[in-house]
């Protein structure tokens, strides 16, 4: 009992260690944010590029494009994403949160873009037909009958999706960042003591990732309102 | 009112219509019959365009309905469709249903919207169902909220499309009850179902469609009493 409460003094309350971890988690919680808005818009537009096709059923160069983004990021893993980003393409930035959120804002609107367009899929078609008929127009119909109900679809995968998100954040270290992950890596090294600071740092991932489950599950009943009978 | 000349249409390689000319006018009944595949829903759905036709020309008055270029979404107000399976706005009340489509499009205001939607709700003596969602309602309930939702746009034209082919038997009334009185008013209505009561009280003319094309066309009391095509003297003995 006593060991455990000197490894909890070194990890956490020695200088004021607790401080680091606070910062940490709040590097890793604005990343996923930022990222997670980012790639819902992204996302979204990505989607409908990919099924706006043209009057005879053929795709239209925005969905070719849309296609090959979504190949590209699918087909690379996000650490390489990221590197390539603060290395390369983002040389000259030198604010590594914003970098980081929009290397993981694009990475995560190609996931995003597919489980949208999955949620537009499930809506019956009957639904478009039906606003169309009444002279609306696509985007109006997209807009109040198609996308409402799409979201409703979306949602359990989305919140999955910015689940993982926000544990692959994780990879900011590579690019200097002191994210919660990293930051229990480095006071475990300082101390050579492992243990502590690693299980906390799983426990206050866990316990986000606890509320924003529950958050999840609201939204969800609430949007499922108009399913009750 | 609308004219057809030369409709086709093919999904692929199946022909579904082949050749399809006729005019209707103002205030026309038509009820179109026929067996499943006949194309009798694909003819319906090309008249707003909801399947573009193959070949051929759809007029509505003095305007082509098939030309590329038209603004078609301006035409399809002018034209109420109702569908086999309703296709109410799952996510919007039934007030919402009635009320966007004229909003949205800057043909009323809401207040405007809501006056109409309500009177008529109460006409279909629906009104208290204004706040429910769709899913909430019977078949009937629903099929007559769908004819509302058309008619709150003030259309010259209603094209059914099978609308008691979903229901209940004891449903089947209540929506086709509806129909009748919007006939009545004077409606132009293009009707495809399988009704043929409703034909023979309503149908100012009777359309008998089978492979893709009109095959006999008469005023009901001719039309049920002495068919003349083969095909149809067999479908009516089958269905009646």
């Amino acid at each position: 009992m006593g060991d455990i409460k000197r490894l909890f003094t070194i990890a956490f309350l020695e200088k004021d260690r607790w401080q680091l971890y606070f910062k940490g988690v709040g590097v890793t919680i604005t990343v996923a944010v930022f990222a997670a808005v980012i790639g819902v818009i992204l996302g979204t537009i990505v989607a409908l590029m990919k099924l706006n096709t043209g009057r005879d059923g053929k795709k239209r160069i925005s969905g070719v494009i849309a296609d090959i983004y979504i190949d590209i990021i699918r087909g690379t893993p996000s650490v390489l994403q990221l590197m390539i980003m603060w290395f390369i393409i983002l040389k000259s930035v030198k604010n590594g949160i914003l970098v980081a959120s929009l290397s993981f804002g694009i990475n995560s609107g190609a996931y995003v873009a597919e489980i949208i367009r999955a949620g537009i899929l499930a809506v019956d078609s009957g639904q478009m037909e039906a606003g169309r008929s009444l002279g609306l127009s696509r985007f109006l119909t997209m807009r109040y009958i198609i996308l409402p109900q799409a979201a409703k679809n979306a949602l359990p995968p989305l919140c999955n999706e910015f689940i993982t998100l926000l544990k692959e954040t994780a990879i900011v270290g590579y690019v200097g960042l002191s994210d919660l992950t990293r930051t229990a890596n480095q006071i475990s090294s300082a101390t050579y003591e492992a243990f502590m600071p690693l299980i906390g740092a799983a426990v206050i991932y866990f316990v986000i990732i606890k509320v924003l489950t529950i958050l999840c599950g609201r939204l969800e009943r609430r949007l499922r309102q108009s399913d009750n009978r | 009112m609308i004219t057809v000349k030369n409709l086709h249409k093919k999904f692929g390689d199946n022909h579904v219509l082949r050749g399809i000319n006729y005019e209707i006018d103002k205030g026309e009944k038509i009820v179109v019959i026929g067996p499943s595949g006949s194309g009798k829903s694909t003819f319906l759905r090309c008249l707003n365009l909801l399947e573009v036709p193959t070949e051929g020309e759809i007029w509505l008055d003095n305007d082509c309905v098939t030309d590329p270029k038209v603004n078609i979404d301006k035409l399809r107000q002018r034209m109420g469709m109702v569908f086999q399976h309703f296709n109410l706005f799952a996510n919007l009340t039934i007030l919402e249903n009635i009320t966007l489509a004229p909003t949205k499009l800057g043909l009323m205001t809401p207040e405007q919207a809501k006056e109409k939607a309500f009177a008529l709700l109460k006409r279909v003596g629906l009104e208290d169902k204004a706040d429910s969602y769709p899913a909430q309602l019977s078949g009937g309930q629903k099929q007559r909220i769908a004819i509302v939702r058309s008619l709150a746009m003030n259309p010259e034209v209603m094209l059914f499309d099978e609308p008691t082919s979903a229901l209940d038997p004891e449903m089947v009334g209540e929506v086709l009850e509806v129909m009748k009185e919007l006939a009545e008013e004077g409606m132009t209505m293009v009707v495809v179902t399988h009704e043929m009561g409703f034909a023979r009280e309503v149908a100012t003319k009777v359309l008998f469609m089978d492979e893709g094309v009109i095959k006999e066309e008469n005023e009901p009391q001719e039309f049920f009493s002495n068919p003349k095509d083969p095909r149809l003297q067999d479908f009516l003995s089958k269905v009646l």
